[in-house]
């Protein structure tokens, strides 16, 4: 290796998390631990009524007699879940503001910050925004173009207390609480995140976004989304994480559940860059995410995009259900590792119904000393006639001391069934550097490029919208040698 | 009755039980039986076995009779008759045959790779009451060909045979598993390559519905030494294949192939494991299965690439074609890679055989049926054509036409 090249891994390692900012707000939290009364203290906060609270303490009931799941190429420390604040809001926020003239000054500008001005974003991008600061929704815009078309773009709270039907109905119906132990963690402490439902045959015009940001030190974000496609409808749903610089480790355990009815399409796009952690590994955010999509009924389609830049863990596998005949599912994602960096990341493709169809592209740039995981299930049951999948995953390394794992597991038990899977793994092209190179390219412009290359599959699936903050991110993850 | 009381009871019949070191080894191992359990959920490995059979079962071992018979018919061939584990001593200016010795044992069991998690290499160290050791002399050629054959039924055979290519030998190994009695074989070949060193390996497996086996490798390389292993199962029983290999010096290779035909309710279960260990080596894992009726199948195979191992060069491949919509086949093929300037890829493809193929034969007046055994004979036709022995070459294609003969 060349002492430029060295040079260059130098600078990427050096890389400081550019969004590591806090803003200073009065946040009213109860006591640390999770207990029956945590729980409580949350339902009551959230002015919920009883069946949510019943469901809460059963999930509660279950997470007590599970343990975490070890398989996963990761090693952190045990998570004392005794010690952290299960619920953190800014004070006064119990009653929503109705406009962003009510919103406290200083959460625009840490928004301002992050280069997502609201005015901005709601005047000129057209999309409306469910913002989350720690775990109350702060403000809504666009709603009411939404409820013209008879859209529900809300929070989960206020889901719960509007719409108790639909909620009843789906909520915990993709992930059960017991699905294993962070889901039922997920769902006895929930306390914010984005509702949406999309009516019979409405094609959402926009796109919905959510801005998560966890900003109390030691508060857990326990998230939970939830998305519903009635038949023939279409949703496109982005997500993006920032967070600011902390030493300790910040659990952030959501749940993500979306639903496809008949013909419905639900695109779901997350750009997540929660802290890492500084050069020497500590701090960062514990990224422990659950995400399943149910592919309900006939040619519904389901499509996950993920770049996923930050988090000293991320631990997240964004699947599909294809239960509906002739439905889809897609999984496009870009990770990238630095410094101490894990990630185990990938997806889980189960083939139910008859003709379905599925598709992983998956990405991973491992750097510094970070290790980067691709785990990916993939089974077609004994029912699913005709069903195909296709599967590609690669792996770039740069520098010697970080790794790059991949894990699939295939399993067919129909005869009819097609699936290839196909992985390479390798270091960035000596030929495609020199080449570059040549035509005038600085050392730092040419792996730029050539990363931005190796990602191009992924990001050009992102929208519009978020594609230039995808790119942003991919560029600050490389920094020094991208700029 | 469970593994520890077995044991005891036993420990008479079973090789080194007077050595003490040894015995302490056996009492970890018996330890780590009894926190494990066999535990299916969290051990892969274990997936479609009917574990019955290999914990609760009944010792019986017989030393053979006759004492196994060493022909040197011609030059630079042997065939050696390997009767219930064991064969007699030999010894010429090219090769050595011997017993195992107590050093023999030690000298595996303080390799970590496989211990610990692979349980039925536990349960050979316990239970091990047979096995030879051949050792191939510096800058020879050799040949030998293996028969193994168990004399009663019901026997349990814990077997470990140790390998050693000296340096510049090369040696080409074909074994035959062909037993009809209803007896279980749990072997383990320890293999070392020394430097410059090859060895050609073929395992030809083809047991009645009646016979287990489980057959266990481990291969360590040394500089410019070559492994080539190629396994053809054709049996009716039970059959799992766990080949692990070690580069532990610079250009080395290793090459772990097989090729396996289901049917009926029979299940097979295989791995491949490379570990790079040092740099410019390079391996290839390429299993290939064919399953019909309601069989049962599973292949892990694992490339780990340590730090240090520099210009690795790794490959691996698994296709599976399904015939019956009963069969089943479950594939995971791993890559863990610690080094950056590396060439790893796996492809792993499931599926039926393709309808257009069949399509084109029949519209040129071929039968369905008649469609299908030529398009599956293609499937594997590269891993016969590279078979360079003629009398194996034609062994192994009769037992494709018995097995096709069966395809409906």
């Amino acid at each position: 290796m060349n002492s430029e090249t060295l040079n260059t891994l130098d600078t990427y390692s050096k890389n400081k998390y550019k969004y590591g900012f806090v803003t200073e707000i009065d946040t009213e939290k109860p006591k640390k631990g999770l207990n029956e009364d945590t729980i409580k203290f949350i339902s009551l906060k959230k002015n919920e009524p009883k069946w949510m609270l019943d469901w809460r303490l059963k999930a509660y009931s279950k997470w007590k007699k599970m343990k975490e799941p070890k398989w996963a190429n990761l090693s952190f420390p045990e998570i004392d879940y005794q010690d952290i604040y299960y619920y953190s809001a800014p004070k006064g926020f119990e009653k929503k503001p109705k406009d962003l003239s009510e919103v406290d000054p200083k959460l625009i500008e840490t928004y301002n910050k992050l280069g997502i001005p609201l005015e901005e974003q709601k005047v000129l991008a057209g999309v409306a925004v469910d913002v989350v600061f720690d775990s109350v929704s702060v403000a809504t815009t666009y709603k009411g173009e939404l409820e013209k078309l008879g859209i529900i773009f809300c929070s989960i709270g206020e889901a719960i207390q509007k719409h108790p039907d639909l909620i009843k109905k789906y909520l915990g119906s993709v992930i059960p609480p017991g699905d294993h132990s962070f889901s039922a963690l997920n769902s006895a402490v929930f306390t914010d995140g984005s509702f949406v439902y999309i009516p019979e045959g409405v094609k959402c015009p926009m796109e919905l976004s959510t801005y998560f940001r966890i900003n109390a030190e030691n508060t857990g974000q326990f998230e939970r989304t939830l998305i519903i496609a009635d038949k023939g409808s279409y949703v496109s749903y982005l997500e993006g994480c920032t967070a600011p610089k902390r030493d300790d480790n910040q659990l952030h355990a959501a749940n993500v559940e979306l639903i496809a009815l008949e013909d419905a399409e639900i695109k779901y796009s997350t750009v997540q860059n929660w802290y890492p952690g500084d050069e020497d590994g500590k701090g960062g955010i514990y990224n422990f995410v659950t995400k399943r999509g149910l592919c309900a009924g006939k040619n519904s389609k389901i499509s996950w995009t993920q770049v996923e830049t930050g988090s000293a863990i991320t631990w997240k596998y964004p699947s599909c259900i294809l239960k509906g005949d002739n439905s889809i599912g897609e999984f496009y994602s870009v990770a990238i590792t630095n410094n101490f960096q894990q990630a185990d990341t990938g997806t889980k493709m189960t083939h139910i119904g008859k003709n379905t169809k599925s598709k992983i592209i998956s990405k991973g740039i491992s750097l510094g000393k970070s290790q980067n995981t691709y785990r990916g299930e993939v089974s077609f049951l004994r029912k699913a006639d005709k069903a195909r999948n296709y599967t590609q995953c690669d792996s770039l390394l740069v520098g010697n001391q970080c790794g790059a794992h991949t894990v699939p597991y295939i399993d067919s038990k129909n005869n009819t069934a097609v699936i290839e899977h196909e992985a390479s793994t390798s270091k960035i092209n000596e030929d495609q550097l020199y080449y570059c190179r040549q035509r005038g390219l600085s050392h730092e412009e040419a792996v730029s490029l050539i990363v931005n290359g190796f990602c191009k599959q992924v990001l050009q699936e992102l929208p519009m919208e978020f594609a230039v903050e995808a790119q942003k991110l991919v560029s600050i993850s490389l920094e020094g040698s991208v700029g | 009755m469970n593994i520890q009381d077995n044991y005891l009871k036993n420990k008479k019949n079973i090789f080194f039980s007077e050595n003490k070191d040894i015995q302490s080894h056996r009492e970890k191992l018996i330890n780590i039986f009894e926190n494990d359990r066999f535990d299916k959920k969290n051990n892969e490995s274990l997936k479609n076995i009917n574990l019955k059979n290999f914990i609760d079962f009944k010792y019986k071992y017989l030393i053979p009779e006759e004492t196994s018979v060493i022909n040197n018919n011609q030059e630079n061939s042997y065939t050696i008759v390997s009767v219930n584990g064991q064969c007699s001593s030999f010894k010429d200016d090219k090769i050595e045959i011997t017993k195992i010795l107590d050093e023999d044992y030690n000298d595996f069991s303080k390799n970590d790779t496989i211990k610990n998690n692979d349980h039925f290499v536990n349960l050979n160290s316990l239970f091990l009451n047979s096995g030879f050791k051949i050792v191939i002399k510096k800058n020879n050629d050799i040949k030998i060909k293996i028969s193994n054959i168990i004399t009663d039924d019901d026997l349990t055979i814990f077997q470990k045979n140790n390998y050693i290519c000296e340096e510049g030998s090369s040696l080409n190994l074909i074994e035959e598993y062909e037993n009809k009695n209803n007896s279980t074989s749990n072997i383990l070949n320890v293999i070392k390559l020394e430097k410059n060193s090859q060895l050609n390996h073929f395992l030809i497996q083809d047991n009645s519905p009646s016979h287990n086996l489980i057959i266990t490798t481990h291969s360590s390389c040394k500089k410019d030494s070559t492994y080539a292993q190629k396994v053809y199962n054709f049996s009716e029983g039970y059959v799992r294949n766990f080949h692990y290999s070690e580069l532990i010096e610079t250009n080395s290779e290793a090459d772990l192939q097989g090729i396996f035909f289901l049917k009926d309710n029979n299940t097979s279960n295989n791995k491949t494991f490379v570990k790079h260990l040092a740099e410019d080596c390079k391996s290839n894992q390429v299993y290939k299965g064919i399953l019909n009726d309601r069989s049962k199948a599973t292949y892990f195979s694992n490339t780990h690439v340590d730090q240090v191992a520099q210009k690795t060069e790794g490959y691996q491949l698994s296709k599976g074609i399904l015939l019956s919509d009963n069969a089943s086949y479950f594939s995971k093929p791993e890559l863990k890679i610690y080094a950056d300037d590396v060439k790893c890829s796996h492809g792993s493809t499931i599926g039926p055989i393709d309808e257009n193929a069949i399509f084109y034969l029949r519209s040129r007046g071929m039968s369905k049926i008649a469609a299908t055994k030529i398009l599956i004979s293609s499937f594997i036709n590269e891993e016969l054509s590279s078979i360079d022995n003629e009398q194996m070459s034609e062994i192994i294609q009769k037992k494709l036409v018995r097995y096709l003969s069966k395809v409906k």
